[in-house]
């Protein structure tokens, strides 16, 4: 891969419109199911609920139409502080007074039960973070934005201006893009002035002496790009009147309901397996 | 509404007129009553269906004045109202706001959501438009800008120019009355120019007000009336012909005649067959008589030295977000080699892969497929030493002085020799550099580089790359931004770092940047290299410019025109200089036909 193709490692918050079954869903459909998935992966205590969780990812996954193995990219970089977690946890949970030992360093024994902890808790981040990534592929920011209104509804009766809320993590999202390749100039324009970007060097010192020349410039254009923004938003006459309306009309049917109750009721699989 | 108008012709006297200023003062916050006032007592009207251009130098007020008429600022003292609202009404900002659209300089900057169409939807969502009809406009704006077929592409994907008409689109969806543009050409190339000036014409046939803020003077040159300002006050307003007439009042505005103009003028003066030529450029190579003198003029001979190969590309492809389901070619199979002892060029329209090329010429991409050479280093070497790589060939990026992270211009510059060489006659080095520049070390080696002026922090973004003692200094899009006085100054800088043997690459859409400068060029176009020769020969080939999506410059394209009615001008003319002292040494007298 391309060392200054900062873009390329995000698929988060790529949306990718393969027109699939799960695309066509109505947005807040969308949000409910992967918020059950969510809660039901992260709070399973049963290992078949766990891998049928990942099954279900996968199917999910095959449902949406995306790449499998673009997917799987999300998992390179987490992967190997996940890892460390993971052995970390075997050792945590393998106690001397478990019989069944299955090594020992020293005075420090390793369990089957340690495995088994360290073992789950890794396929638990690792369905997580494949999850949150096709949640990206198939919601669009307007959606997550739409669902978003729609679940929050409840709170603007109260008086409390969502509105708001919600454009910050629209504005967010579409500055992640841009970020990244603002990074991306800003390293190859100091690599072409002989810093080390893209020469493979290890350490941390090094590396922290890469970035600060870095940090600098990405405020400044961050700043200046979002001080414009504000401006073209205010001229679009965003915020003048109290109510938004939506593009996209609210098409919950049969099919979303139904949607809903197969994906509550695989949580609540997962869950109690 | 224009029929409207038409068939009730006393209702328009009854209107209010679209945007009026009365005695506006605005002075930015936080200045006092001593500091000359951004717009100092502006009073003008602007009818429905105008089509108005302001000109005027950095700083002469003509973004503030464009931020009044859609109530993104407020004046100080005074008022303005748009169609007889008072901008001052927080009640009458909906309307304001969805009768005057603004469409800003910078593509990146106005683009909200993430999807175009959500983009385009952006605007009539504020105004809380039944999503029916929403879906409407956002089809109409999108298919009036030519965008539709992209709908459902991510925005940050697009091309500059390609963003800008979506901007246009996220206005026009609102259905404004009015479109601001502001300096909404100045980041694109000449055919995105084009583009945007041909979307302002369709407007204003369509009826609706066009305002426009430029730089280029043969753009103000197409309105029907020109606001030029001045350290915030208004110092012509009226018909274009007439304010490019008055020297004293252009230059005292830090202003020139559009390019055209100017050259007609001199030749006129030159030839008195060519004395009574048009002033509009269009007509006037219509004019051009038929030239009856005696031939004696030899063609320049031009001949490159068989030199050594600087840099050798063979069948390059280049692959974005390589391996992804958004991956896109930039580069496809590209061939070409550049000559030692000629400045080089390339050049293109905004999309055809000339800024992908560049990075590969030093380094920072690594070729996918084919081979990249550049002197003693082959770039698919996976053990090449790539630091020597672009120790041997710095690349000046555009815009380079947004990279800025250092404090002072000395450290700046100071910042990649002692990376490289380290501390060991490192000022030595940047004092060279600066020479080389005309930035004087003493003066301004401890000067704050934000507050440099423009010209000024892009001689410090140079000299900051010159101090690496590249063998080959490469440079995208060296005069971007630049007012026309610091461009010919760049220039002069380039043309003398060059004599001093140093080998010069450039890529640029300025057709001024690469005629000055360059002896070879090569055209790239949508990824692909056209052709390589020599500049002038490549200039002169007007199906193969087209090919590139550029304009001809004005200079060749007279010349040619001059050459087809008979006038013994050599075939390499590319310089204004070179046509006016072919011109001269031809006997006039006898051109009458």
């Amino acid at each position: 891969m391309d060392e200054f193709d900062f873009l390329s490692r995000i698929p988060f918050g790529q949306y990718i419109p393969t027109q699939s079954v799960l695309h066509r869903l109505d947005p807040l459909t969308k949000i409910l199911i992967f918020g059950a998935w969510i809660i039901a992966i992260t709070f399973t205590p049963s290992r078949v609920g766990l891998i049928l969780g990942v099954v279900v990812v996968f199917a999910a996954l095959l449902l949406s139409k995306v790449k499998v193995g673009f997917a799987l990219k999300s998992l390179i970089a987490p992967l190997p502080f996940l890892l460390i977690i993971a052995v970390i946890q075997v050792f945590l949970y393998s106690s001397a007074l478990d019989p069944k030992i299955v090594a020992s360093i020293g005075k420090v024994h390793i369990t089957l039960s340690g495995i088994w902890a360290g073992g789950m808790l890794l396929i638990r981040f690792c369905a997580l973070i494949l999850l949150l990534s096709l949640g990206g592929f198939v919601i669009s920011t307007s959606e997550l934005l739409q669902g978003l209104n729609r679940a929050l509804a409840p709170l603007q009766r109260l008086g409390i201006r969502t509105m708001d809320f919600i454009m910050v993590i629209q504005v967010t999202l579409r500055f992640l893009p841009f970020l990244a390749q603002s990074a991306e100039r800003i390293a190859k324009a100091q690599a072409s002035r002989g810093s080390d970007w893209g020469v493979k060097k290890k350490g941390l010192a090094n590396r922290i002496r890469q970035v600060v020349p870095m940090v600098l410039p990405l405020f400044i254009t961050s700043l200046r790009r979002s001080e414009n923004l504000a401006l073209a938003m205010d001229a679009r006459a965003y915020g003048v009147l109290d109510k938004r309306t939506s593009m996209t009309e609210p098409h919950f049917n049969w099919k979303d309901a139904s949607a809903i109750l197969i994906g509550i009721t695989i949580s609540l699989a997962i869950f109690l397996a | 509404m224009p029929e409207y108008y038409e068939t009730v012709p006393v209702l328009e006297s009854l209107l209010p007129p679209l945007i009026q200023f009365d005695h506006v003062v605005y002075r930015h916050p936080g200045t006092d009553e001593l500091t000359l006032p951004a717009l100092n007592d502006l009073s003008l009207q602007i009818e429905q269906g105008e089509w108005v251009a302001i000109v005027g130098a950095n700083g002469s007020g003509k973004t503030t004045f464009a931020r009044h008429c859609n109530a993104l600022l407020l004046p100080t003292s005074g008022q303005v109202l748009i169609n007889g609202k008072n901008t001052a009404h927080a009640a009458n900002l909906a309307q304001i706001r969805a009768r005057v659209g603004m469409v800003f300089q910078n593509p990146e900057d106005q683009i909200v959501a993430t999807l175009i169409e959500e983009d385009t939807a952006f605007g009539p969502e504020n105004l809380a438009i039944p999503p029916v009809e929403i879906r409407a406009r956002v089809n109409t704006a999108l298919e009036t800008v030519r965008m539709g077929s992209l709908r459902n592409r991510p925005t940050h994907l697009l091309s500059a120019g390609q963003k800008q008409r979506v901007a246009l689109a996220g206005v026009l969806a609102m259905e404004p009355e009015c479109v601001i543009f502001d300096e909404s050409t100045a980041m694109l190339d000449p055919r995105g120019r084009l583009d945007v000036m041909a979307e302002m014409q369709n407007l204003h046939h369509r009826g609706i007000t066009v305002i426009f803020i430029t730089h280029f003077m043969e753009e103000a040159a197409r309105a029907d009336r020109v606001l030029a300002m001045k350290d915030g006050n208004l110092v012509y307003d009226g018909a274009p012909e007439v304010l490019f007439m008055d020297q004293p009042l252009l230059k005292s505005c830090g202003l020139e005649q559009p390019s055209t103009l100017l050259l007609l003028n001199e030749i006129r003066k030159i030839n008195p067959a060519l004395a009574h030529l048009s002033t509009d450029f269009e007509q006037a190579l219509q004019e051009i008589p038929t030239y009856s003198g005696a031939y004696f003029l030899e063609p320049q001979q031009f001949s490159p030295s068989s030199a050594e190969a600087l840099i050798s590309v063979q069948s390059l492809d280049h692959y974005y977000l390589h391996q992804t389901p958004l991956e896109e070619q930039a580069l496809f199979d590209i061939s070409l080699e550049v000559t030692s002892g000629f400045a080089h060029g390339f050049c293109g329209a905004t999309g055809s892969g000339k800024s992908t090329l560049l990075q590969h010429l030093n380094g920072l991409y690594r070729p996918q497929k084919g081979e990249v050479r550049i002197g003693p280093y082959n770039l698919s070497d996976p053990n090449v030493d790539i630091k020597a790589v672009r120790r041997y060939a710095g690349l000046v990026f555009q815009n380079p002085e947004i990279y800025f992270f250092e404090q002072y211009v000395g450290d700046e510059i100071a910042y990649g020799p002692k990376m490289l060489y380290g501390k060991e006659g490192l000022a030595r080095r940047v004092e060279e550099a600066m020479n080389l520049v005309g930035l004087d070390f003493e003066k301004f080696k401890d000067r704050v580089t934000y507050t440099l002026s423009g010209g000024e922090k892009r001689k410090v973004a140079l000299a900051a790359t010159m101090a690496l003692q590249p063998r080959l200094l490469i440079l995208d899009e060296p005069t971007a931004g630049l007012d026309p006085a610091s461009r010919r100054n760049l220039h002069g800088i380039l043309r003398a770092y060059q004599q001093q043997g140093s080998e010069l690459i450039l890529s640029s859409h300025s057709m001024g940047d690469i005629t000055e400068l360059t002896q070879n060029l090569t055209l790239l176009s949508n990824g692909r290299a056209l052709r390589t020769g020599n500049t002038a020969d490549l200039f002169n080939d007007t199906a193969l410019i087209q090919e590139a999506a550029l304009g001809q410059p004005s200079v060749v394209r007279l010349a040619i025109r001059l050459r087809e009615r008979g006038w013994p001008l050599p075939e390499r003319v590319v310089k204004a200089e070179q046509l006016f002292a072919a011109l001269q040494a031809i006997d006039g007298g006898q051109a009458h036909g």
